[in-house]
């Protein structure tokens, strides 16, 4: 696993615990960069590269679910491991449910830390390939014309050509070059892959 | 027959009062012609007082003294009616006037008496035995006795005989001495039932300053007191729980704030341990020390968790709203000694959350008697609000907003933390054992300045969901 270009965020308000596990990670060949409060690591501009976040459950202000919450709504894609000197199920279960990877309990060894760490970053991995292949489609249909983009959706929702153009009301032929552009534009060299595309966009659910 | 005539003449004009009284003095004289002889003094008093009035009134000046000699003409009036004096046609009209309206002043008051919920008795003090010429319909409801038992009976041959005798002593004496008597006491019913009573009983003096009657008033207490028996009941086992609580908080907390320098120091060992990997065997050696006794104290702290973890309280099943309304009755003395008023706006059908009943009912105490606090130095703080709302889907909010001082932003960050206090008595437990409590509930307290003045202090609880096979 080549997890040498990540970076490892660590948040929490105890400045003892930041630096150690600063050093820790850093002499396992991390790039680390530490935060005492979730606003700070919020207000940091992040690189793009494949990163995860240990965090401590109990921060000032914005605590770690909230951290978590408010990591979800603005799509930033890094794994969470909470480490925590109050462990409690209850609390664990719900960062985990909302896609945390772990619930360490303080003191921890590092095997645990790089045991999760390592986790968090296959997972993010995952999730930039995820990612990265939604950002070049989405790409792909920025690049199509507002008809073709139309025919797109039609055929997302598993139109049949004819029916197309009797709702658009033009030919069968008109209707044939336009999705032939459609494909070629897509990269795509069937029906099925097209619908697929859509699909991981979250085209093919519309319906009107 | 007497006051309300009073009533009468202090509601009509100054001049018509004049009036009225002037001409009241004229029925006197013609009365007086009759040559009775205490009427004589009557009118030779009155007529004196009335012109001193008349001049004073003039002068607009001691209107009281004005009034003090109308009352007593009304008086000497009225008893001159009782007599049952025939007066003329005109005169006649104008007694019975007076007479009807004192008739329905009489007729309330008696209605009032009889449908109060005290039971009120009155003792003729003339005759030494302690006679009862009255009792209201309530006196026989509570105590049981028929009114054949308790008129013209000693009033405290109701007593029983022995059990209560220094107390019926204690209660002669004090009438005996010209005092009022008050007190709460077990009374007993005709069939034995014992209840608690608040029985005062005032004196009522002739115009001699003799005592000629004594009246009483016993109140049924056993409902309040019953009530305020369940509330002790209560704050004494909160005050228990909140006793051996505060020693597994204080070592649950312990185990918290040691287990932060703990992962520092393992953190930074095993660091060293891995920048030295491969030198220094006997720096490699003591480092392992080090973290494995860094671990001998973390092993030290799980078991005292788990230990804690054994007399962890009972999760029921908890309607929030219920729980909070319960707390502040509980509360209610101590906010309406303090002048404040509590208002709770609870969200419409929240689910129950799983929860310790005493535990939590330990935050809310917490939360409302720091607000309390909060708003203690100014008098024109007074509104508390606490409300209930969901957060979202799965998770209900409980906020306890006061109108006090706020909290200084410098100290929002260490306020839930251990031994913080500004209190000059508190010992700064109280909000670090909230935010545990609610933790291990699965929760979260925090607290924020409100934008115009006070602060709120809020927490989280998860809604469980609706399991049909599992009661819990």
């Amino acid at each position: 696993m080549n997890n040498v270009n990540a970076i490892i965020y660590v948040v929490d308000d105890d400045v003892s615990v930041c630096r150690s596990l600063g050093l820790l990670l850093k002499s396992h060949g991390f790039k680390v960069e530490t935060f005492t409060s979730a606003a700070e690591f919020l207000a940091f501009k992040h690189p793009k590269v494949l990163s995860c976040l240990i965090s401590d459950i109990r921060l000032p202000n914005i605590n770690g679910l909230a951290l978590q919450e408010i990591m979800a709504e603005r799509g930033i894609i890094t794994p969470i491991v909470f480490i925590t000197g109050y462990g409690n199920i209850p609390m664990s279960v719900k960062a985990i449910k909302a896609g945390a990877i772990d619930f360490l309990s303080k003191p921890f060894t590092s095997k645990q830390l790089l045991n999760a760490i390592t986790l968090a970053l296959s997972k993010a991995k995952v999730l930039n390939k995820k990612q990265a292949e939604v950002a070049k489609i989405k790409q792909l249909i920025n690049a199509l014309s507002p008809r073709e983009l139309e025919v797109f959706h039609f055929v997302a929702q598993g139109l049949m050509n004819k029916q197309i153009a009797s709702r658009r009301g033009t030919s069968l032929q008109t209707i044939k070059i336009h999705r032939g552009r459609v494909m070629q534009k897509m990269q795509v060299k069937t029906v099925t892959e097209l619908i697929h595309l859509a699909q991981k966009v979250g085209i093919a659910s519309s319906s009107d | 027959m007497k006051k309300p005539l009073l009533k009468k003449i202090s509601r009509i004009s100054q001049e018509e009062q004049i009036r009225l009284l002037t001409k009241d003095l004229n029925i006197i004289k013609k009365q007086l012609k009759r040559g009775v002889n205490r009427e004589k003094i009557a009118k030779e008093k009155f007529r004196g007082e009335v012109s001193q009035g008349v001049d004073r009134e003039q002068q607009g000046a001691d209107r009281e003294k004005l009034g003090a000699g109308r009352e007593k003409i009304a008086e000497e009036l009225s008893r001159l009616q009782s007599d049952e004096i025939v007066l003329k046609d005109g005169q006649l009209r104008e007694g019975v006037d007076r007479e009807k309206l004192a008739e329905e002043q009489i007729h309330i008051r008696t209605k009032a008496m009889e449908s109060t919920f005290d039971g009120i008795f009155i003792i003729d003090a003339l005759k030494p035995d302690f006679r009862i010429i009255y009792a209201n319909p309530s006196f026989y409801a509570l105590t049981g006795f028929t009114k054949k038992e308790v008129i013209g009976k000693n009033y405290f041959l109701l007593y029983g005989n022995t059990e209560n005798s220094l107390l019926v002593k204690e209660i002669k004496q004090t009438l005996l001495q010209g005092k009022i008597f008050q007190g709460e006491m077990l009374h007993h019913k005709k069939n034995g039932e014992k209840f608690w009573s608040l029985l005062r009983i005032t004196l009522v003096r002739d115009k001699d300053g003799t005592i000629t009657h004594y009246v009483g008033n016993k109140t049924d207490m056993t409902l309040m007191k019953q009530r305020n028996l369940e509330i002790e009941v209560q704050r004494e086992e909160l005050l228990h729980v909140t006793r051996v609580g505060k020693l597994a908080e204080f070592v649950s907390s312990l185990a918290h704030e040691i287990s932060q320098p703990l992962t520092a120091i393992l953190s930074y060992a095993q660091a060293a341990q891995r920048m030295y990997a491969g030198r220094e065997p006997q720096l490699q050696e003591i480092l392992q020390y080090i973290i494995n006794d860094d671990q001998r104290a973390a092993e030290v702290i799980r078991r005292l968790r788990y230990l804690l973890k054994k007399t962890k309280p009972s999760f029921e099943q908890l309607d929030i709203n219920v729980l909070i309304n319960d707390t502040i009755t509980l509360m209610m003395p101590h906010i309406t000694a303090k002048n404040k008023v509590i208002k709770f706006e609870p969200s419409a059908n929240l689910p129950s959350v799983q929860g310790d009943r005493i535990q939590l009912q330990q935050v809310l105490l917490n939360l409302i008697s720091n607000s309390l606090e909060a708003m203690e130095l100014n008098d024109d703080a007074r509104d508390l609000l606490i409300k209930t709302s969901f957060k979202d889907a799965d998770t209900l909010l409980v906020e306890v907003k006061d109108s006090g001082c706020g909290v200084p932003e410098e100290n929002m960050k260490k306020l839930f933390g251990h031994f913080f206090t500004n209190k000059p008595d508190g010992l700064g437990m109280g909000l670090s054992i909230s935010r545990s409590i609610v933790e291990a509930h699965g929760g979260l307290l925090e607290a924020k300045n409100n934008t115009d003045r006070g602060a709120t202090f809020y927490f989280t609880l998860p809604i469980i969901l609706k399991n049909d096979n599992e009661q819990c």
